[in-house]
């Protein structure tokens, strides 16, 4: 490893690096110690900054976030975290052959959270277009009696994830969507409480920007539901930051 | 502003009013029963840190919609983890203005935001003002302390850790906006911090 990533811990503290290097350092704070504990002061004394710019948020927003959390339940302390950490501190630790976890567990549950906050709710069901000769898969989760979705919105895009426990299945709609890149295609996740990540199958947009796709597997076990953006074929864990997260009840 | 003069105005609110006036203890205290669902104590924690997240949030974003925005995504974020954080890892108000800073900078590189990359050149030209006027009268000794010490950081490291951190600009482009040669900015960011952390942990 180059001996240049110990000076990358400033420019980490304050959200400087790009994003191919915050990973790198990430992975290097996860074996470095004296980087954790230079991070930790650094970041103090860049936050020391915030002090000179505060600004009152208007009203309204308090009672957002406040009607927000209310839709939203904590998680349970992370104990696998700590675990991991000292597993990849102590050498004589084998290294276990287990899904990776997401790299950047926080970031999913943040959007998951934001996601859980826009729209939570179920589906009327419809007797009169439930048994419908013609439905399609997606459809058959969507008209699930105890049907719920949960949307999610990213820029100009729109996610919604139909899902049944009964059925355990879900099925996830986008409209807005690009193409994937070159090369690339958008994989759909199931994540677990316990923020492993199981391939759920992929999902293609098309010109019209439209797209949808039954995941693959039940969602039993999971809590959340996330796409990223993986190399054509697919990855056995996410390499990169889900662009939807969408949390499931 | 209007909000500012009512939020530094004496009233039952003073000793938390939205700048973090609330001691580390009690932040941790607060956090700790968020993580067993208490909203009454989210509800304290967000007066008591909200101005300074705001602010923060604003002066990177600089859309005031899209600030709301990405505040209340921060707020979320601190409830639903609130069990995670470790205070043997750091204070609560780092842990959260962590979350917000993390949160507005990858707001404003995301393509929706792209907009304000456009005005890179205007930010680079325009000295970075501070905002006097919005200080409560709780947090104006710390923010003396502050600038103050900001005083001992070089010109050159000043700049770049302001960018950086202010502006929500990745080292690249802190290099491109004060004339740098690529890569040299990490290290005036890393060397004014330390300058930073050094001086502000010496008691006034
Ligand atoms: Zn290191």
């Amino acid at each position: 490893m180059s001996p240049d990533l110990h000076h990358l811990s400033g420019a980490y503290a304050v959200d400087a690096l790009d994003r191919a290097e915050r990973e790198s350092f990430e992975h290097h704070l996860s074996v470095c110690d004296a980087c954790r504990a230079e991070v930790a002061e650094l970041s103090d004394a860049a936050h020391s900054l915030a002090v000179l710019g505060e600004a009152t948020p208007p009203a309204s927003l308090r009672t957002s976030v406040l009607a927000g959390i209310a839709q939203v339940r904590p998680l349970p302390p992370l104990v696998t975290d700590s675990s991991l950490v000292s597993a990849a501190d102590d050498p004589s630790t084998p290294v276990a052959p287990v899904v990776p976890l997401f790299r950047r567990a926080s970031t999913w549950l943040a959007a998951a959270a934001a996601a859980a906050a826009i729209a939570v709710g179920g589906i009327a069901w419809s007797p009169w277009s439930g048994d419908a000769p013609t439905l399609s898969a997606v459809q058959q989760v969507e008209r699930a009696d105890d049907a719920a979705t949960v949307t999610s919105h990213k820029g100009a895009v729109t996610a919604t994830l139909a899902y049944s426990r009964r059925l355990d299945r879900s099925a996830i709609t986008v409209a807005g969507m690009p193409p994937a890149p070159d090369g690339k295609t958008y994989q759909l996740w199931y994540v677990g409480s316990d923020e492993v990540a199981r391939s759920a199958g992929f999902l293609t947009a098309g010109a019209d920007g439209h797209g949808e796709a039954v995941l693959e597997g039940g969602i039993d076990g999971a809590s959340a539901v996330g796409v990223t953006v993986e190399p054509t074929g697919g990855s056995q864990a996410p390499t990169t930051d889900p662009i939807m997260v969408m949390a499931v009840a | 502003m209007m909000e500012d003069m009512t939020a530094a105005s004496p009233g039952p609110r003073t000793s938390v009013s939205g700048g973090a006036a609330a001691s580390p203890a009690d932040l941790a205290e607060l956090l700790r029963r968020s993580a067993r669902g208490d909203e009454a104590a989210f509800a304290d924690l967000y007066d008591a840190t909200s101005r300074r997240v705001f602010g923060l949030v604003l002066r990177i974003v600089r859309d005031h919609a899209m600030s709301e925005e990405v505040t209340q995504e921060v707020y979320l974020d601190v409830w639903r983890s609130s069990a995670r954080f470790d205070p043997a890892r750091g204070s609560a108000l780092s842990w959260l203005m962590t979350i917000a800073h993390r949160a507005a900078v990858d707001r404003v590189r995301s393509s929706e935001a792209s907009r304000r990359r456009d005005d890179a050149h205007a930010a680079a030209t325009r000295p970075v003002e501070f905002d006097e006027t919005s200080e409560a009268a709780t947090t104006a000794l710390e923010a003396q302390r502050v600038r103050k010490a900001l005083l001992t950081l070089t010109e050159a490291q000043r700049s770049a850790v302001e960018l950086a951190y202010l502006g929500g600009y990745t080292h690249t482009e802190v290099a491109g906006l004060l004339g740098l040669p690529l890569g040299t900015a990490k290290t005036r960011i890393r060397d004014g911090l330390i300058r930073l952390r050094d001086t502000l942990g010496v008691p006034a």
